[in-house]
């Protein structure tokens, strides 16, 4: 059973779309990262999901149902992100309180449990947290809830390092013991990949890549040699390409070669790394396949 | 251990490598119940997804086998079964980068093999003088 699904879904304010024309299906109790630049309709996504906003054509559906204002669906997803607002006159222990009223699987003593781990003061305030303590606090939300459907937008936003890791560990943690559905939408892939299963990577509104994150760090293979040898690959092949000293180039490319090619490069002394996940991420949405180097090319 | 994330290595192969390890140092012993995807995932900190693609290529290589609604379990002849493959992949593979790398540093077959023999000696010499010990 797929719990998101959506066909052609698009959303425009006044005459910019920032979603266009997207279709996919999320399968149950999967960890998919949401994956794209700033500005590629990441949010705007999650936010149709959720059932805040009503899109200008095609269909979302969550749990087989519209959602937008539709109870059945609110009740059982959880959207956080940082701009998240609490009645400033209750105290983080009288919110914690609320969310065990409105969800029905809210866990109310691992909520406290994190909030003391993470030294978070329960007579606080949201409003009198720091930009870092309130992600920390909305993503013990998040977790403590258990909805069948959690959404995550740039959960980590000020968190330091370490609070970040215990967050990922927490997550695939409770994850594990309870399965459920998560989109975790981040810019930092490499610190999230190895807790996803999916990767849904969007490009200016439309869908770059699906894929099971497993597949996505072998769908490329960065190689580095003499532009002689790599000069044989044709540029339609060439995801990323950059030069160096005054012979050799770095290029990805699609990885789907046979042994026997491989043999072949390795032989010719090209030598082949692992492309990470995160900077494939980034080479398939650039704008242009040389990145930054190319507004300082002056050729 | 820690998983290295930049190896060109996927992170399931290298969990079946040390699932593999740790039965080639009998850690875990033949007929024994392996460890679930959960568990894996959970000392790992990966998605149960990675670890079960991990137990999969064991299970494939029928090194562990699964017993319905119990688990995974170590074969009786996996330890076998693993010296068998990594003599054929990874020692095939290790020489033959190391043939690769002999020539493009001008190492002919003679010093090449005469390094390899007196390798052989002194890795030979050491491990007598633990047992002395």
């Amino acid at each position: 059973m797929s719990v998101v699904s959506c066909e052609n879904l698009s959303k425009a304010y006044n005459n910019f779309s920032a979603v266009k024309n997207l279709s996919f299906d999320l399968g149950e109790n999967k960890i998919t990262g949401l994956i794209g630049r700033n500005g590629a309709g990441k949010t705007t996504l999650l936010k149709l999901i959720a059932g805040f906003l009503r899109p200008t054509s095609g269909a979302v559906k969550v749990f087989s149902q519209n959602p937008f204002d539709n109870i059945t669906v609110s009740s059982n997803i959880i959207f956080i992100d940082d701009n998240m607002n609490f009645p400033v006159s209750l105290t983080l222990s009288e919110i914690l309180d609320s969310a065990g009223m409105f969800y029905k699987n809210w866990d109310d003593k691992f909520a406290r449990k994190l909030i003391s781990y993470f030294s978070l003061d329960l007579s606080q305030s949201h409003f009198g947290l720091s930009k870092g303590m309130k992600s920390t606090f909305n993503v013990i939300i998040g977790i403590a809830t258990r909805c069948p459907l959690t959404l995550f937008d740039e959960p980590t936003t000020g968190m330091d390092s370490a609070v970040r890791k215990d967050f990922y560990r927490a997550l695939l943690k409770d994850y594990v013991e309870h399965p459920r559905t998560f989109i975790l939408s981040s810019h930092l892939l490499n610190e999230i990949d190895d807790i996803l299963e999916d990767v849904l990577l969007i490009k200016d509104g439309t869908k770059a890549l699906h894929l099971p994150v497993l597949d996505l760090k072998e769908y490329a293979i960065g190689l580095r040699g003499s532009q002689d040898v790599l000069k044989d690959f044709s540029s339609k092949d060439i995801i990323h390409e950059e030069s160096f000293g005054s012979d050799s180039s770095y290029i990805v490319v699609k990885n789907q070669f046979s042994q026997t090619k491989l043999e072949q490069l390795k032989a010719s002394g090209v030598s082949m790394t692992s492309v990470a996940s995160d900077d494939l991420c980034n080479y398939l949405t650039a704008k242009t396949k040389g990145g930054i180097d190319d507004v300082f090319n002056r050729e | 251990m820690n998983l290295n994330t930049n190896s060109l290595k996927p992170i399931y192969v290298q969990i079946a490598e040390w699932l593999e390890a740790e039965i080639l140092n009998a850690n875990l012993k033949e007929e024994e119940r392996i460890y679930s995807q959960y568990q894996l995932a959970d000392m790992f900190n990966i998605n149960p997804a990675t670890a079960a693609k991990g137990l999969n290529i064991l299970a494939d290589n029928n090194i562990v086998y699964k017993k319905r609604g119990l688990g995974m379990f170590v074969s009786t002849n996996a330890r076998n079964l693993i010296l068998e493959d990594r003599k054929n992949q990874v020692l095939k593979q290790m020489v033959s980068d190391l043939v690769l790398e002999a020539d493009r540093l001008e190492v002919d077959e003679k010093q090449l093999i005469g390094m390899i023999r007196q390798r052989i000696k002194h890795s030979r010499r050491n491990n007598n003088e633990c047992c002395k010990l």
